[in-house]
């Protein structure tokens, strides 16, 4: 689709020393504190590393993060396509607005997020007070920690399918329209196919940035062990009772997982753009 | 391969946040007070004018640190060279003693290493309008609870022992582990500290939030809708404070730091703690306010319930009362 990039061109030397610099600072900056964790998590061994993570706070943590990750980047892929989708594809005033809005999750503090949604959906706020008259409360439960989860990864899936439909030939779109295609059949065989790799690389980032999500949630979450706290607020409780080793076994859990799903991701993805490209 | 390792070691330390004093090079003259949060106000606005102004030898700065109990030990163990710590609870300070950064004994002068006191009470809607008086109302269902979480909030150290003080001493372990499941069944939230447990309180999220006396004395002064709550038993908050005898030697501000220290407890330094809310520690002046402050029926210090030592152990240990309590609530 793209043109080969022209980084062939450079001299043996100047490429090895533009790869060496870049391997360094990657492991400069993301390497060294992840090996540093590894060590602290099993300074007592995998027995010890093992009995942190079976405590049972711990377990139900992991269980809770994950799966409200997982909820967050299904209705993010879906959700995000759409408006992605919508704001590529129609007109409307105030059209140019709303795509700024879409990436200003990104720039507020997490903490100023969660602070927000609990001057909003508490029982003094102006949803909140609607919503508990009809006995709905989003705060301190489940459904807290996806709602502030929600606002925090909105933009990734959008931002990486919108480049993608951007590029899309409107043409092949109308073609297959008049080539009497449905909604439905041009959606399936010719809009999806295109963007899935998209979709799936703005659901790996949105699900690993959920998995270690802090600020946001801490606020709105409730934070009861065993019930409404996840991972990152528990690492916080550990750090702040001296129980590094805790801590880092729970952190260190989180960040295999993270990895494993990202390069999980990256493979399916590739999969499926050479898939595409062949077809 | 040591270098390294030691490397990443200091990397991992927790609680390296503690801020570094600015102006450490005009020494001598410039005193370091690491303190736990809720002191913030007593502490900048009356106790260090105060000092500043009484000192005899010559003009003084002050730099103020405030964090968490816990946190501001930590900081204090990892290097941040605080002269004076002043802290929630006693079993801090013993982490200082155990660090070697206090090598005299700090238990002495009129509170016996204490400079303020308090409470753990209830703070209520206007009004009462769930009639919370005692611990078991905390347990009757639809009641909603906040306390801190106790892994990083020392006031709910405090807060968690007042709830089962009764029956830990009375009933013995099975009874207090009923009342604090029963309590924990109805907490909504925990917060990371008394203080943001009072924001969410102030939200208008919860019946009773469980708090310091002087927390909610100042909350009360500027929020009208809330009332306070002394239950029939609670605990005796007791705060310490003392010099970081490494610190002020390195520094060269032992008198000055030993001088603040007697401060705190002088007839001023009291009056202001009152001021704020606090209950002092110094005779005369518990005599002199006395009628400010209302009596519980039953009142254990931490003592009466066999030192920090035997309660953090059964209570806050990995598979203490309230672990376990937890795990109660979560298996019904």
């Amino acid at each position: 689709m793209s043109a080969r990039t022209p980084a062939r061109r450079l001299p043996p030397s100047g490429a090895l020393g533009l790869r060496a610099a870049a391997l360094a600072y990657i492991g400069l900056l993301v390497l060294l504190p992840i090996i540093a964790i590894s060590v602290r998590a099993f300074e007592d061994g995998p027995r010890g590393f093992l009995a942190e993570l079976a405590r049972p706070e711990a377990l139900a943590a992991l269980r809770l993060t994950f799966l409200c990750a997982l909820g967050v980047t299904l209705f993010n892929a879906v959700v995000g396509s759409i408006v992605a989708y919508t704001v590529i594809r129609y007109r409307f005033p105030g059209k140019a607005i709303l795509n700024a809005l879409i990436d200003l999750p990104f720039a507020i503090p997490t903490v100023v997020v969660g602070f927000i949604l609990v001057l909003l959906y508490g029982p003094r706020g102006i949803i909140g007070a609607i919503l508990k008259s009809n006995g709905i409360v989003l705060l301190n439960n489940q459904a807290g920690i996806i709602l502030a989860l929600l606002f925090v990864t909105f933009p990734f899936v959008v931002r990486a399918v919108q480049p993608i439909l951007e590029e899309l030939d409107r043409e092949e779109e109308q073609a297959a329209w008049t080539l009497g295609a449905g909604h439905w059949e041009t959606l399936r065989r010719v809009i999806l196919p295109v963007i899935t790799p998209g979709i799936i690389t703005g659901a790996a980032l949105s699900f690993t940035r959920a998995l270690g999500e802090f600020g946001s949630v801490v606020l709105i979450a409730g934070n009861i062990p065993l019930k409404t706290e996840v991972a990152a607020v528990y690492v916080y409780g550990q750090v702040e009772s001296d129980n590094v080793r805790g801590a880092t076994a729970v952190s260190l859990f989180l960040l295999v997982a993270a990895f494993g799903f990202l390069t999980l991701f990256t493979l399916l993805q590739a999969r499926l753009s050479r898939h595409h490209h062949a077809a | 391969m040591r270098a390294v390792t030691a490397l990443l070691a200091l990397a991992t330390l927790p609680g390296l946040g503690g801020c570094g004093g600015a102006g450490s090079k005009t020494r001598g003259k410039t005193l370091t007070i690491a303190a736990y949060t809720v002191t913030r106000e007593v502490l900048g606005r009356e106790i260090i004018p105060g000092f500043k102004q009484s000192f005899a030898g010559g003009p003084v700065q002050v730099e103020e640190s405030y964090e968490a109990s816990g946190a501001q030990t930590r900081s204090l163990i990892s290097g941040f060279e605080g002269d004076v710590a002043l802290l929630s609870m006693s079993s801090d300070m013993e982490k200082l003693v155990k660090a070697k950064l206090i090598t005299h004994d700090w238990k002495t002068g009129p509170g016996k290493g204490m400079v303020s006191r308090s409470l753990v009470v209830f703070v209520v809607r206007k009004g009462n309008p769930k009639g919370l008086r005692d611990w078991p109302d905390l347990t009757r269902p639809g009641v909603e609870v906040l306390t801190p979480n106790p892994e990083t909030s020392g006031g709910a150290r405090w807060n968690i022992t007042a709830i089962c003080a009764d029956a830990l001493k009375q009933r013995g372990l099975e009874a207090a582990l009923q009342i604090l499941a029963a309590v924990r069944a109805n907490v909504i939230k925990m917060d990371k500290s008394g203080r943001e447990s009072m924001t969410t309180f102030e939200f208008g999220i919860g019946d009773v939030a469980i708090t310091y006396e002087n927390e909610a004395r100042a909350r009360l002064a500027r929020d009208a809708d809330i009332e306070i709550v002394i239950p029939r038993s609670t605990v005796l908050i007791e705060n310490p404070a003392a010099v970081l005898d490494v610190y002020v030697d390195r520094n060269g501000t032992r008198a000055l730091a030993e001088a603040f220290v007697t401060y705190l407890t002088s007839d001023d330094g009291q009056r202001a703690f009152v001021r704020h809310g606090f209950r002092p520690v110094v005779p005369k002046i518990e005599a002199e306010s006395r009628a400010q402050f209302g009596q519980p029926e039953r009142l254990y210090t931490i003592q009466d319930l066999g030192g920090w030592k035997s309660v953090g152990q059964t209570l806050f240990d990995k598979d203490g009362l309230w672990a376990q309590a937890g795990r109660r609530v979560a298996s019904r």
